[in-house]
């Protein structure tokens, strides 16, 4: 018998929501917390680097779904929760290629846009994030101040960040706070 | 963000994503070598001036072990290459 409900909620829930800093409407960032779908996490078995074709059926077909973050290291990501069944079909096909984890309820994934995104984002990291070296669809592992993210091109003008759920609130508060000269639209699921 | 390195997978970035272990150059002894060997290499550290070679890990990126040369008085990086790539690590 179990003594307390677990009670199922996102990480974002209680963070920060509505607009905050400059009242100008030219650059203005949206901040938005996406659906807690299912995040997969993949490693390529010893010598077994080149799995791209077989990390791409794992996926779910979205545009970004798969992230390359260093070598024989991926992310899946999507906005569908898996079941067990779906999960162990993955894991099959992957045999022992490479080994697979479920961090669906361990990573949150944070949307940012904007004309100014990149600036907004320079300031927390030093990767490059000009288009011509971050193309739409690349990513990158890397600190956001002192927070471990991933950081993946989704369009011209809009990144999505994925982070530790423990620290998702503390990098939300982070992004509102980098954003407020250009103003910002912080909105999450509810 | 001064000084940057870099990876061999992820292009520039600050010292601030890595860490350091140490010095690359020394190798590890036989299993049987005597104690003074294993003394040396586990405990004995020269300091260098000038040209260095140190293990890094990307720990905030890509997580690979790194072999960076160094320069220890002008913090000039001058080579940067993935540990394994060099047959050293598993």
């Amino acid at each position: 018998m179990v003594d307390f409900a677990l009670l199922h909620r996102s990480a974002l829930t209680g963070a920060k929501t509505g607009a905050f800093g400059a009242t100008s409407t030219g650059s203005r960032i949206a901040l938005a917390a996406l659906a807690e779908g299912h995040v997969l996490h993949l490693l390529a078995a010893h010598g077994n680097d080149d799995l791209q074709s077989l990390v791409s059926q794992i996926g779910d077909g979205g545009p970004y779904a798969v992230r390359a973050y260093g070598p024989g290291q991926w992310f899946v990501v999507g906005d569908a929760a898996l079941s067990a069944a779906d999960f162990s079909g993955k894991a099959a096909l992957l045999a022992n290629k490479a080994s697979i984890a479920d961090q669906s309820h361990g990573r949150v994934r944070i949307g940012i846009s904007g004309a100014s995104v990149e600036a907004v984002l320079a300031k927390g990291t030093a990767v490059d994030l000009d288009r011509a070296s971050f193309a739409i669809g690349h990513s990158a592992m890397t600190l956001i101040g002192h927070i471990s993210a991933l950081i993946t091109r989704t369009g011209v003008e809009s990144f999505e960040v994925m982070v530790l759920r423990g620290f998702a609130e503390s990098l939300w508060d982070d992004l509102i706070q980098m954003s407020l000269e250009f103003g910002v639209d912080a909105k999450t699921a509810d | 963000m001064a000084s940057l390195i870099t990876c061999s997978h992820c292009g520039p970035r600050p010292k601030e994503e890595f860490t350091v272990k140490g010095d690359a150059a020394i190798a590890r002894p036989a299993a049987d070598a005597s104690e003074d060997a294993w003394y040396a290499y586990v405990y004995l550290r020269d300091n260098p001036r000038g040209r260095h070679k140190e293990y890094w890990h990307h720990t905030s990126g890509c997580r690979r072990w790194l072999v960076v040369e160094r320069d220890t008085v002008t913090h000039a990086i001058y080579a940067v290459a993935d540990a394994a790539a060099q047959g050293e690590t598993a």
